[in-house]
């Protein structure tokens, strides 16, 4: 088993040192080139911003430990190394992170950086950076002596991180695609809430927007992007959701807002406030403060406009929009008297909430009932979809086509009433059949009362009632004791016609195979005893009643000599003769002591 | 021995309904030629006190509880209506009178009536004759295949036939206890508030309103906790409402 072993870890051995050969080729081959970014080209005063110089192509590079600019403190923190292997290319790069901290504001430029990698010298491009003054404190410049003397020691002042101004933080921004609405009209509304990505943060309550006028559906769960703004990343939290405009006349709306809760970098404690322990935590100082924030959007101002009276269909129903209508009869061949299934699909956008039911035209000779809805949403919103109307319809006489149907729309955008019909369909529906009046037969009816009477002389539906009287059970059958009665009698039944017919067979076939050999022995054993019998009968007896014996040595041995005996009565030269009344008695004594069979063999 | 159960049997297939006493008749043709007349109030007392005498407490009459949806929906009480009529369907499941009447109650009521496979089935087969007839063709084959067994045995083709009678007589009794809507009548019921009840998702006033369920509504009782009853309104809508609320079809004993 050693062996085996000590040869799998020699091969491992040798194709780790292959693949580390390859690797060092790969990467000893490779171009070197260097490259300087500025995570953030623009902070406040107070904020500090990281450069990074990446160096591809070799895994050893010079560079200095601090760079001099005049207003800026630039010093080396750290290096990490980054392996890429695209399409089994190995690149390896170190990235060299510096620290930008500011010490003034204005305008700077972050010269040229040189790497020396491989024997040679590269140079990084100038980079543009500037340092603004916000309402954050300014640092002090005794402060930012020390820091540049004695890093890791800055003043308990300068610890302070400071604050910063809660329209960088977060704000809100509102889209309405139209300012000028008709009554009734629907349009999307969407509510952009942006958050400081450096810092997280966490929405403590639900969106606050609406006013007098107008009606907002509630907002959904909103949906989560990162977007950069003035070279500042941003979470994005979009809210959607439908504005229907209800009253005529102008609307202010407040801002929308959304109460959320921002953790800000808070005050480092001693020994925790050197830049290269933030480069540790990421960046971020490790210890944060929560701050309260309602962040809003700019208020809305919509005018609503009236819906025109002039022109307005009979058959509007206050539906607002653009809209098609389709019609189909779900059972066009309904049986006499059953219900036919008018379904109107009014496909589009707009408000579908607040549309009432198509108008049907053409219902003489139908039977109709308010129509039930349903609406399928090809959006989130629901602002746009299919609302399908099914109209129950009877027939009250022999009918070839359905209803048609009529649905007036306004649509916004032409300012203009459309009205949609729909033609009637071929369908084969017929009213049901009368059942009989009660028979005159019956045996003593009372005369009606003197009641008001329903003008049709029968039920108000026109239905007459039905003669026949039977009683069922409230109970399925299977629950009911009479069923299961019978079925257990049945059962009992079957087991017992099963067993008697057993019982029978068996007759017929004289009995078990175990009483049938025992019948077989006895007569055997007694034409062995029979006085009369020649010796020749008695052993063939006897051979007989030896092979039908259980299986042993005894009865092999004695099957043996009883063959042999039989062999010689019957083919000897002498006569069988006899069988002495000694010789009888042993051979049924060695008969008697054979093993009796159990089973048939 | 055998012949007798079986008998019994061929009794409960050929007579599903028995028929009711001569004195009832009376009563019933009565409260008919009100309801013929057009005096539906009068036919409604009538169909009321009819259907509390003790010959109905252990069965009911489906022409009786249709014409008392007859004359219900005369008064203009669309919801106990369709309760009568359901209530008549539910003891003969092919009563088609019955299956329109509902169908044009609910259509007038503004609810969407779905038909799942139980009420397809039943409407096209009494549930009742596929499990007594079921029972008897089942059983017939087992006593057939007993004595091809035991006496003659060459008859393959008997034996098999007799096979596939136990296995379809017994098949289509159980098929036809699983699509008896009696089955599971006490845990269905109809609205009959005169308001659309509030469902809440907490059997007290003060639970969370999860919607309304519209008058003549039919309902699943999943649970019964004191005067709040838990029930399920089409695929979705489910919640507590007052017991006062709606109407079993059959109480929990699985009768009226």
């Amino acid at each position: 088993m050693i062996l085996p072993m000590q040869r799998l870890r020699s091969a491992t051995l040798l194709l780790v040192s292959v693949a580390c050969l390859l690797l060092s080729g790969r990467l000893g081959a490779a171009d070197v080139s260097v490259s300087a970014e500025l995570t953030r080209n623009r902070i406040n005063e107070g904020e500090m911003a990281e450069l990074q110089v990446k160096v591809t192509g070799t895994q050893q590079a010079d560079l200095p430990r601090e760079i001099g600019v005049d207003g800026l403190q630039i010093r080396l923190t750290g290096q990490s190394t980054q392996v890429q292997m695209v399409n089994f290319k190995v690149s390896s790069s170190v990235i060299y992170s510096y620290i930008v901290m500011p010490l003034r504001t204005g305008s700077f430029t972050i010269p040229s950086v040189t790497v020396a990698a491989d024997g040679k010298s590269y140079r990084t491009p100038p980079l543009p950076f500037t340092v603004e003054s916000g309402r954050a404190a300014p640092v002090a410049p005794q402060a930012s002596a020390q820091q540049a003397g004695m890093p890791g020691m800055m003043p308990r002042r300068a610890r302070q991180t400071p604050p910063v101004p809660e329209g960088r933080l977060a704000f809100g921004e509102i889209t309405c695609p139209k300012k000028t609405l008709y009554a009734g009209e629907v349009v999307p509304v969407e509510i952009r809430y942006y958050f400081d990505g450096r810092y997280p943060v966490q929405v403590t309550g639900r969106v606050d927007f609406g006013a007098e006028g107008v009606l907002v559906e509630r907002f959904p769960d909103p949906k989560e992007s990162r977007e950069e703004r003035d070279g500042i990343a941003y979470n994005v939290l979009t809210f959607r959701s439908l504005l229907s405009a209800v009253k005529p006349g102008p609307v202010n709306i407040p801002p929308a807002k959304l109460p959320s809760q921002i953790q800000l970098p808070g005050a480092l404690p001693p020994g925790f406030d050197d830049p290269v322990f933030q480069q540790l935590m990421g960046g971020q100082a490790g210890f944060s403060q929560p701050r309260e924030l309602t962040v809003a959007t700019a208020p809305l101002h919509l005018e609503i406009l009236p819906l025109p009276k002039e022109g307005r269909p009979a058959s509007f129903t206050g539906a607002v929009g653009q809209f098609d209508v389709d019609a189909i009869v779900s059972n066009p061949r309904p049986s006499p008297g059953d219900p036919l299934n008018l379904i109107v699909k009014i496909g589009g956008k707009g408000n579908f909430k607040g549309m009432g039911p198509p108008v049907l035209t053409e219902t003489n000779g139908w039977r109709s009932y308010p129509p039930g809805d349903k609406f399928d949403g090809t959006d989130d919103l629901s602002y746009a979809g299919v609302k399908s109307f099914d109209y129950t319809l009877i027939a009250q006489e022999p009918k070839s086509a359905s209803p048609g149907c009529e649905f007036s729309y306004f649509d916004p955008v032409t300012a203009r009433y459309l009205t949609l019909a729909t033609k009637p369909l071929p369908v084969n529906a017929s009213p049901g059949s009368v059942a009989p009046a009660p028979p005159s037969t019956v045996s003593s009816p009372s005369e009606p009362p003197a009641g008001p009477a329903t003008p049709s002389g029968a039920t108000a539906s026109g239905k007459q009632p039905l003669s026949g009287l039977s009683l069922r059970s409230w109970t399925t059958p299977a629950l009911r004791s009479d069923f299961l009665i019978a079925s257990l009698a049945l059962c009992v039944a079957s087991l017992a016609l099963a067993a008697l017919l057993a019982i029978r067979d068996l007759q017929l076939r004289g009995g078990t195979a175990a009483s049938r050999r025992k019948r077989e022995s006895a007569s055997l054993l007694a034409r062995v005893a029979d006085p009369d019998a020649d010796a020749l009968a008695a052993h063939e007896a006897a051979v007989a009643l030896a092979r039908v014996a259980q299986d042993s040595p005894e009865r092999s041995e004695l099957l043996g000599r009883l063959e042999e005996r039989l062999d010689a009565l019957k083919f000897g030269a002498r006569s069988p003769g006899v069988l002495s009344e000694e010789e009888r008695a042993a051979l049924l004594a060695s008969l008697r002591s054979l093993p009796v069979k159990s089973r048939i063999s | 021995m055998i012949l007798r159960p079986f008998l019994l049997l061929l009794v409960l297939c050929a007579f599903p309904g028995s028929r009711l006493a001569a004195a009832l008749t009376d009563q019933v043709a009565r409260a008919n030629s009100h309801l013929a007349t057009g005096h539906a109030s009068e036919a409604l007392s009538s169909y009321r006190a009819l259907l509390t005498s003790p010959e109905f407490r252990a069965g009911g009459s489906p022409e009786v509880w249709y014409n008392r949806g007859l004359a219900e929906e005369g008064v203009g009480d669309a919801v106990a209506a369709s309760l009568s009529f359901r209530r008549a369907l539910l003891l003969d499941p092919t009563l088609a009178p019955a299956r329109r009447a509902l169908s044009a109650t609910m259509a007038g009521l503004g609810i969407p009536e779905s038909q799942g496979w139980m009420p397809r089935v039943s409407s096209w087969i009494a549930p009742e004759i596929l499990v007594i007839g079921g029972a008897v063709v089942g059983w017939s084959g087992v006593i057939l295949f007993l004595l091809l067994v035991f006496l003659s045995r060459r008859r393959r083709g008997l034996i098999l036939l007799s096979l596939a009678m136990i296995v379809t007589g017994h098949g289509a009794s159980i098929f036809g206890t699983l699509a008896d809507p009696r089955r599971t009548a006490n845990s269905q019921g109809v609205i009959t508030a005169k308001v659309a009840p509030v469902l809440r998702a907490t059997p007290s006033d003060n639970g969370d309103a999860r919607g309304t369920i519209p008058p003549g509504s039919p309902v699943s009782i999943l649970s019964r906790n004191g005067p709040w009853w838990y029930v399920v309104s089409g695929p979705s809508l489910s919640g507590w409402i007052p017991s006062s609320a709606l109407t079993p079809l059959l109480d929990s004993k699985g009768s009226l």
